[in-house]
């Protein structure tokens, strides 16, 4: 099973996310934005990583969603193979139409703006560790097919665009009916605060990740590569564990999810 | 009144000319689009009875204009663009919280008590040779200079 985690100019989290795949019993290889974009067909499946794509130059993931690799991953979706877009890259996917993949671009991850009590206490760029709350069916998405709905996975977040905003009224009931809602934010009980710091970029409706309706391709604000082994855990996480470097962390979960989708696909 | 202060960068725009290689290179743009620019366009309400709206105008540059790398045109009342491209006015339609933030500061730790509103924007000059450059900057705008969950966009001809 060998995946492509494609980079594009300003991209800066190809390695790590590919150690995390590789962690996971996926090979692969980081496949540059100007390669013919036609290799990509050989891969089995795609992830797109964070960084700043472009130096988020006119918005974040608007250029990189132009490039003709974008193209090729748009046909890829179509034939069932699975994408998972991390930060900038979910960016990215929702900038190309790709998620929620209703027809258009159906949505935009704002600035972040972080409420309390009523009051706009914060904005902008935000690093934090954070709970998210599993909320679609197992098996549901190619990025949490192992997942069980409630699963709560601890992973961190950096971004300053990461707010899920509309202006179609509907769009969050059609999300939520057809299970296309994959992650939240939650507080450490798995209990979802429409208030920071649970929700902690002002995202409607504490959303932290979406698939597409056919669920192969997942978008994500946090960073599943960064909580991939046990050693990159918080200290004061019980699960913390830096005497066996191997050890999984939470994250990986979404890497053997993705391992497992290609496995049963076939 | 309103003060209305264009500002554009002095050194190589990077951010205008990737918008532009995108427009040419990827999105067909290449045979009409000759040439693109960037502006900011800060829209500062203040209150009618400044006396001198020019001199406060520049005190207002000093804070939301580096000097070191950009230029400005302050004007009162209606912005006025140069001909030979097509105005195209991007702005938030959601909370823009770089203009919440320039008020405060302008107001509450700058004194400038007589400022009431802030609003930010960017103007992109498109010089267009197309036979219909309003519906080519239209078309523009749409597929890439907006996303419209979040951004409004208009033509200033």
């Amino acid at each position: 099973m060998k995946i492509a985690v494609v980079q594009f100019p300003g991209t800066n989290c190809e390695h790590e996310t590919l150690v995390a795949a590789r962690s996971a019993g996926l090979s692969g290889e980081i496949f540059r934005w100007n390669r013919p974009a036609e290799e990509l067909s050989s891969f089995d499946g795609y992830i797109i990583p964070g960084g700043f794509s472009y130096q988020d130059r006119l918005r974040a993931g608007a250029i990189a969603s132009k490039e003709p690799v974008m193209d090729a991953l748009r046909e890829e979706a179509e034939e069932g193979k699975p994408i998972i877009g991390i930060c900038n890259g979910f960016q990215i996917l929702v900038e190309a139409g790709l998620l929620p993949g209703l027809g258009g671009v159906d949505a935009a991850l704002a600035s972040n703006v972080m409420v309390s009590k009523g009051e706009i206490v914060r904005r902008g760029f935000y690093c934090a560790w954070t709970t998210l709350r599993h909320e679609a069916p197992p098996r549901r998405c190619s990025g949490s097919f192992l997942l069980e709905v409630g699963e709560l996975v601890r992973m961190p977040l950096a971004h300053a665009e990461g707010n899920l905003v509309t202006v179609d009224p509907d769009l969050m009931a059609r999300l939520n009916e057809d299970h296309q809602v994959v992650f939240r934010y939650c507080n450490e009980a798995g209990e979802v605060d429409p208030e920071y710091p649970v929700n902690i970029n002002g995202s409607l409706e504490n959303v932290a990740g979406i698939c597409n309706p056919e669920g192969n391709v997942l978008g994500m604000m946090p960073h599943p590569e960064r909580s991939s082994f046990a050693w990159q855990l918080q200290p004061t996480d019980p699960g913390k564990s830096v005497g066996d470097m191997e050890a999984p962390g939470p994250g990986r979960r979404i890497f053997e999810s993705m391992k497992r989708y290609i496995e049963v696909r076939r | 009144m309103k003060i209305k202060l264009r500002v554009w960068l002095k050194i190589p725009d990077a951010e205008a000319a990737t918008v532009k290689n995108t427009l040419r290179r990827r999105m067909g743009y290449e045979s009409v689009l000759e040439d693109l620019g960037r502006e900011r366009l800060w829209s500062i309400d203040v209150d009618d009875g400044v006396d001198d709206p020019m001199d406060l105008a520049r005190r207002l540059a000093r804070d939301l204009v580096n000097e070191n790398k950009e230029s400005y045109r302050a004007s009162v009342g209606s912005v006025e663009f140069e001909g030979g491209y097509v105005p195209v006015r991007v702005g938030l339609h959601i909370e823009d919280g770089e203009a919440v933030s320039a008020l405060k500061r302008l107001r509450d730790r700058l004194g400038f008590e007589m400022v009431r509103g802030v609003e930010r924007s960017v103007v992109w000059k498109l010089a267009l040779s197309s036979p219909d450059p309003q519906r080519t900057a239209e078309e523009i705008a749409e597929g890439l200079l907006i996303n419209p969950h979040k951004d409004f966009y208009e033509i200033m001809t």
